[in-house]
């Protein structure tokens, strides 16, 4: 199981938290954990974001990097887990 | 002026010729401003139409295609279209209306949430809640369908924002430009490419929708490699081309699927590995390393590793890797011995009509520059095995998402691009029934569609699956109270006969190649016809059944 936490900036317009959630899902990665704030400004989101799947990382990051919304994208914590809690 | 007024004049900037829609209510503001433009609207008969049809202009043109609805139904009958867009990178751009924003989220009359119900069926999408975001929005809408990997972009414009006053100015152009190659990746693709003894280009719809058709041909020239393609990628060079060996996969031909399978060295371009391709994952290509050419980097190593992946624009990365020949002859004759010892064989000694063979000679007779667009069945993948195509652009067929219903709107689409051009819709009985409302809009603006109709009474595909895979059990596969589908299309003023047995082909072409305007040609097949070879569920591209393994219980094929 690969469980990986990315740092994310993403533009604060309509959907765009939805379509990182739908493409998590849609890739069949779990969601563990998430927290997303608004920037000072308001225009974007900061988003921390931890999931797990049996499926490659690498290519789940670059999936959410071609995303219109998403400027910014940082692996901070990649790891292999024995399985652990499925969330949603 | 009125952000409709806006909307239209932004769309005229862009080059739109046509739009293809159906007006209702919410929409009823642009309609209004459309009245006072030259683009053309097609008023098709369904919304799902609209959007194939926008899509078919898309694929024989190379520009984005526009389709339009109103709220509710006629933003969800859009959908599909706007997934098979997604699916086959269509650029594509969808408005659809959306109720006023004070009865958004109300569960007003006609209102849905077609932005969160398309969102993963869109490169991107806007809900315009503010008309002063018009000018960026629609000029990003078509910045994004094209860039990199085209794609559909959907604007929800709600009827208050649509009938709002303001000072609109033209968004500012913003260029896009594709990355480079890495010249790391281009120096470990040459060497590879040196030290390759049996390499094979895998040519997807990639290399089309970039642009890059003479720099792939002249990457295939220089190296003289064999060349396989994908179903999207037929026509990368010519189908007649001594090198191509054929469509890979699950109805590809046998010399592409060996070659793939003995390759040492897979040169994939704008391609993506899908499964139809590759069988069996882990049995594909198997010896093989791969050289991954694609302007999309998710898709590199989503499936399969890639020893050199190149991400960016493939002009300029065919361009660095275009290469004196390579020593290659011992392998490019195995690859042409294939070619040789498996030639299609068209001699069906039964009384009835072949439909490959059909296909060939229809090929063999139709202009070079004719354009085929094929609906999702047996008929598709007979196409894409025994029709010439000269270019990708001509041979218009939904890949991805396999929308039965395609061919009749896309043709639509290509006639309009295209109209001098020879214009055939192959279909089945199955298929046409998807969208047969459009018969009214070919007579409607009186396109000269020659419709191919392949009747076997059956949903053929599955058919042919139950009985390969299903031992026979034949489930909701059997049409034979179909419509008599002449005096359908008569009824619609679209000319049409019937053809039934094989001796009667050359009359059945000659009379629709030469009936002018649209014309249906009604031919009848076994029901029990199969398409051959097909590689089975679960197994590997090496593991072809042929109607030699596996002969129909009518089927005379040798």
């Amino acid at each position: 199981m690969n469980v990986l936490t990315l740092q994310m900036r993403v533009k604060n317009e309509e959907g765009a938290l939805l379509r990182v959630l739908s493409m998590t899902r849609r890739r069949r990665f779990d969601l563990v954990r998430l927290n997303a704030d608004s920037s000072a400004d308001g225009r974007f989101l900061d988003v921390r974001m931890t999931v797990q799947a049996e499926r490659s990382g690498p290519a789940f990051v670059r999936q959410i990097e071609k995303l219109v919304d998403v400027d910014q994208v940082e692996v901070v914590k990649s790891a292999e887990a024995d399985g652990g809690a499925r969330a949603c | 002026m009125k952000g409709a007024q806006f909307v239209v004049k932004a769309l005229e900037r862009e080059g739109v010729e046509f739009i293809f829609g159906y007006p209702g209510g919410a929409i009823m503001p642009v309609y209004d401003a459309l009245l006072d433009s030259p683009i053309k609207h097609i008023l098709v008969r369904h919304e799902q139409a609209a959007a194939l049809a926008a899509d078919g202009y898309a694929r024989a043109t190379g520009k984005v295609g526009v389709c339009m609805a109103t709220s509710g139904p006629g933003a969800t009958n859009l959908v599909t279209g706007i997934a098979n867009a997604y699916m086959d990178s269509v650029p594509l751009v969808a408005i659809t209306g959306q109720v006023a924003t004070p009865l958004m989220g109300t569960d007003a009359f006609q209102e849905v949430d077609i932005f969160g119900i398309t969102l993963p069926v869109v490169k991107h999408s806007f809900l315009v809640d503010d008309a002063a975001d018009l000018p960026r929005t629609t000029r990003e809408a078509f910045r994004i369908a094209q860039s990199g990997r085209p794609g559909p972009v959907l604007i929800d414009l709600p009827k208050d924002v649509a009938n709002a006053e303001g000072d609109f100015q033209f968004y500012g152009e913003e260029a896009s430009s594709a990355p480079e190659p890495d010249q790391e990746s281009i120096a470990r693709a040459a060497q590879l490419l040196q030290n390759a003894h049996r390499p094979v280009i895998y040519a997807g719809g990639g290399i089309g929708l970039a642009g890059a058709l003479n720099e792939f041909r002249s990457f295939v020239e220089s190296t003289r490699i064999p060349v396989i393609s994908t179903l999207k990628g037929i026509g990368a060079i010519p189908t007649k081309h001594p090198l191509f060996l054929g469509m890979m996969g699950m109805h590809g031909t046998k010399p592409a699927n060996h070659a793939v399978q003995a390759c040492d060295l897979l040169i994939c371009i704008g391609a993506r590995f899908d499964d139809r391709a590759t069988g069996k994952l882990a049995g594909f290509a198997s010896g093989a390393r791969v050289i991954h050419m694609d302007a999309d980097a998710s898709e590199i190593g989503k499936l399969r590793h890639a020893d050199a992946p190149l991400v960016g624009d493939l002009k300029k990365t065919l361009g660095a890797l275009t290469t004196t020949s390579l020593d290659g002859d011992a392998w490019r004759h195995q690859c042409l011995s294939w070619k040789e010892a498996h030639a299609w064989n068209y001699d069906a000694p039964a009384p009835g009509i072949y439909a490959p063979w059909f296909l060939k000679r229809l090929a063999q007779r139709a202009p070079e520059n004719a354009i085929v667009a094929c609906d999702v069945g047996q008929h598709q993948m007979w196409v894409a095995q025994h029709f010439d195509f000269a270019r990708p652009e001509q041979h218009l067929s939904s890949g991805g998402l396999g929308t039965m219903g395609f061919g009749l709107p896309a043709a639509i689409g290509a006639q309009l691009a295209h109209p001098n051009a020879t214009v055939i819709n192959v279909s089945g009985d199955g298929s046409i029934m998807m969208n047969l409302q459009e018969l009214a809009t070919l007579r409607r603006y009186d396109l000269p569609v020659k419709i191919v109709l392949f009747d076997n009474r059956a949903l053929g595909m599955v058919r042919q699956w139950q009985e390969l895979f299903h031992a026979q059990r034949y489930s909701e596969v059997d049409l034979s109270d179909n419509p008599d589908f002449s005096r359908v299309a008569e009824s619609m003023g679209i000319p049409a006969f019937r053809v039934e047995s094989k001796a009667h082909i050359e009359d059945a072409i000659d009379r629709l190649l030469a009936t002018p305007g649209p014309v249906l040609a009604h031919v009848v097949i076994d029901q029990m016809a199969n398409v051959w070879p097909i590689v089975g569920p679960g197994k590997t591209n090496s593991e072809m059944m042929d109607a030699a393994l596996q002969a129909s219980p009518r089927e005379a094929r040798p």
